[in-house]
């Protein structure tokens, strides 16, 4: 069965290109995406082309690895927050369809560029400042999972779409939903076993990031699961700050959006006006607070919880 | 957002061709007055109505504009004073630059705010701003921006001078610039009498960091420990170190608790659980994340450590770290034991090796000189804040730490550090389990000695160190300098 990125941008086999495959993290994290089992086709470092990594040959630009490699349909990018934009332009003009973007500290213009940039080009990008995703078919990019012997561990098949503006809670909330008994608040009070044996189990984890202005957002991921035969409901996790949450209630209400959604809402004591290490949720006007986006999700259907725990045992009711 | 007082701004719309009032910029009261008639103007960043607030005169005599700078000069954040000439203003115009966000309908991009009747008072008219929208990958054109304009005279040398607006805008990567007024003169040119910008500090490049330079007493009002954090970060970028520090005093009575979460997410989750609590006070915000080294985690921990009125430490991640959390437990052991002051922590581990970080954490718990508590990833904060009050300390401890001197082994730059090896902790001169245990193989153990592999490179994990103190000899320890003084 294709994995998510099928409904996300039509890519049934991801076939990557790494980005800064050269450095510290590249080199790193690229062992630990194949270890999973992502197909990394290619890497690029301008200035190191004709080198290889772990037997993977590397490129000067994306254009000369894509002429090499024509399966090559996505890229992942380990290079610093001020070269970011310069790179995904490079993917993009080269025609490749997904990229992801786990730098942090991305400046707001760049973000902005390279949204225009996907816009033009019909590409979508995850991030800045994502963890990355992960699909239980056998692919991940990015920074999530951990060692590959432990992702494979603790990430397993099943029928939940985790959506997240943050990276350690896209991990908490997918891997958690992949434990036997695990313990939890459940709905009448008491706290044990939500289940027992036979997790939920989960479809994919995209890490939509932290930043004011993301490429794909939470309602671009919802779309997404909406469409994957795999999810039968979405754990997400949101927070104060740009406009994805208000987006999405619009899409619940209206019926876009069909399959149940749990939220797990931060940001209740978020003050308007302060800086977050998330860059985005910091509030800029009314609709943006904690109770305006909890409102417009309640009143579209979306269950909002404010503990995290609690979503597992909201998915609980919905899968029994 | 970081402010740019109007002289500074003044270089950035320079460099893009706008046209401005002839000003000069006085630090010090000069030997030699400047011509009368001048508006000398206080440069304090991201201050507004200054004229309201007595912050911008016309001087019309050299007792006046001497007088003047004087005053002006002892304003506090006062960075100097700009003495601008007196024009002649037929008309005034406002316009600005701004970042747009987007919505699920509209692509993000920059706005264009522009009003025919700039000057004092624009923030009570603000409903008469007309607004552009254009695109940061293809900023609009002169004509572009005439057509977008209300019939007024020479709108093309109008839309002229905004363009270059947008282009210092963009240039320079800012989220405002400001010119109010914009000055019809009476020969019908366009001037720029004054200016602001705001300016994301992971905007600016190297190349104009000169420009941007923020001094002690500018807007950024970053305490000495949140500047060794940016020194930390500058020396060793990968990942994140976010750190503030509360601005206020912890109130009588509660818990005041050093933070050092993981991720937005952690951060949130910690608010989420403390926010309506008055007994636990938070004493700092701080995110390490996305993949940092050890050695980062180490330093950033001394940094949270250090703050004088914490009683206890939370250590937290979301709960499923990809950072490998035997790196993170070897950071907070070297942090305990090198502290002059170490803290009673609370510690929750989730990701890889979690099992390892408690098993270690467990191992030197007895030894250690306060009290650790460590909890695993199904725990979470709201349950583990019911235990801060029982080993929250009112006294710090105090103990000293001295680095044991040993050989310099080798050094690396990134992330930096110094290896040094102690031979007398290993007179029979075998190869230490330490170097087996280097996770990239950088270590190698080559004619009796420990050397760096040039094929290799140290992640910065600190297992080697861990190692060789649990499970060897203490052959390799590793000195991690701090941009700064801390407990």
């Amino acid at each position: 069965m294709p994995g998510i990125l099928k409904y996300l941008c039509g890519i049934d086999s991801p076939r990557v290109l790494v980005f800064g495959i050269t450095g510290r993290q590249g080199r790193s994290r690229s062992r630990l995406m194949k270890g999973f089992g992502t197909e990394i086709v290619a890497g690029c470092t301008p200035g190191k082309g004709g080198q290889e990594v772990d037997g993977v040959p590397v490129y000067n630009t994306a254009a000369e690895a894509v002429s090499a490699h024509r399966s090559i349909n996505s890229a992942v990018f380990f290079v610093p927050a001020g070269a970011i934009a310069k790179a995904a332009f490079d993917a993009m003009d080269a025609g490749i369809s997904f990229l992801v973007l786990t730098a942090d500290g991305v400046a707001t213009q760049d973000s902005i560029k390279i949204k225009e940039k996907a816009h033009e080009t019909g590409a979508m990008c995850l991030g800045p400042n994502t963890v990355g995703m992960l699909d239980t078919d056998g692919y991940l990019f990015g920074l999530i999972g951990g060692k590959a012997s432990w992702a494979k561990k603790n990430y397993l098949p099943g029928k939940v779409g985790v959506i997240s503006r943050s990276g350690g809670l896209s991990q908490l909330l997918a891997a958690f939903h992949c434990r036997h008994n695990l313990p939890g608040p459940r709905s009448d009070g008491s706290f044990g076993p939500l289940w027992g044996e036979d997790y939920p189990g989960l479809s994919a984890v995209l890490c939509v990031g932290g930043d004011p202005v993301p490429g794909i957002t939470l309602l671009d991921a919802a779309r997404a699961f909406e469409a994957d035969p795999r999810t039968e409901v979405m754990a997400i996790y949101a927070e104060t700050g740009t406009t994805q949450e208000n987006d999405l209630a619009r899409a619940i209400s209206n019926g876009e959006i069909k399959k149940p959604v749990v939220v797990f809402l931060g940001g209740k004591f978020t003050e308007a006006g302060v800086a977050q290490s998330h860059a985005g949720a910091m509030i800029r006007n009314k609709s943006e607070t904690y109770q305006a986006k909890k409102e417009a999700l309640e009143k579209a259907g979306a269950i909002v919880v404010d503990r995290p725990d609690s979503v597992f045992a909201a998915i609980a009711e919905f899968l029994k | 957002m970081p402010a740019l007082p109007e002289y500074r701004t003044r270089v950035l719309l320079e460099n893009h061709g706008v046209p401005l009032v002839p000003a000069v910029f006085h630090d010090v009261i000069p030997d030699v007055l400047p011509e009368p008639v001048v508006f000398l103007k206080a440069q304090i960043p991201g201050a507004t109505s200054r004229a309201g607030r007595g912050l911008v005169r016309r001087a019309s005599t050299p007792n006046e504009i001497s007088n003047g700078l004087k005053e002006l000069l002892a304003e506090e954040n006062c960075q100097g004073v700009l003495a601008a000439e007196a024009v002649d203003i037929k008309k005034e115009y406002y316009a600005a630059c701004l970042l747009y966000f987007g919505d699920e309908e509209n692509l993000p991009g920059g706005v264009l705010l522009f009003s025919p009747e700039g000057g004092t008072g624009i923030e009570e008219r603000t409903g008469s701003l007309l607004k552009i929208h254009f695109s940061l990958l293809n900023p609009p054109s002169a004509l572009a921006i005439a057509s977008e304009l209300p019939d007024i005279p020479r709108v093309n040398e109008l839309a002229d001078f905004l363009r270059r607006m947008i282009n210092t805008f963009i240039g320079y990567k800012l989220t405002v610039l400001e010119t109010n007024p914009i000055a019809v003169l009476s020969d019908g040119s366009h001037v720029a009498v004054d200016c602001r910008a705001e300016f994301e500090k992971h905007g600016v490049s190297r190349k104009n960091a000169h420009l941007f330079k923020v001094s002690a007493n500018a807007l950024d009002d970053s305490t000495p420990l949140e500047i060794m954090v940016d020194a930390i970060n500058t020396a060793d970028p990968a990942g994140t170190g976010f750190f503030r520090a509360s601005r206020q005093k912890a109130p009588e009575g509660t818990v005041a608790v050093a933070t050092n979460l993981c991720g937005g997410g952690g951060k949130m989750l910690w608010e989420m659980t403390t926010g309506g609590r008055d007994d636990i006070f938070s004493l700092n915000e701080s995110d390490t994340s996305g993949g940092l080294s050890g050695f980062k985690s180490y330093r950033i921990l001394r940094v949270i450590m250090s703050q004088p009125e914490a009683q206890v430490l939370i250590l937290t991640g979301s709960g499923m770290a990809f950072q490998n959390q035997f790196h993170l437990a070897s950071a907070v052991w070297k942090a305990l034991r090198e502290s002059a002051t170490p803290l009673p922590c609370l510690l929750r581990f989730g990701g890889t090796d979690q099992e390892k970080a408690m098993e270690l954490m467990n191992t030197v718990a007895e030894n250690l000189p306060v009290k650790v508590k460590t909890f695993s990833p199904e725990i979470f904060p709201n349950a583990m804040v019911e235990h801060l009050s029982e080993i929250a300390t009112d006294q710090r401890i105090k103990q000293e730490f001295t680095p044991e001197a040993g050989e310099l082994a080798f050094e690396v730059e990134t992330p930096p550090a110094r290896f040094v090896y102690h031979p007398e902790k290993n007179p029979d001169g075998n190869e230490p389990l330490c170097i087996k245990e280097c996770p990239t193989g950088f270590l190698q153990w080559s004619n009796g000695r420990i050397t760096p592999n040039p094929e290799a490179k140290c992640i910065g994990c600190l297992v080697c160190e861990t190692v060789s103190l649990i499970q060897g000899n203490g052959e390799l320890t590793i000195e991690l300098d701090l941009p700064g003084e801390v407990l």
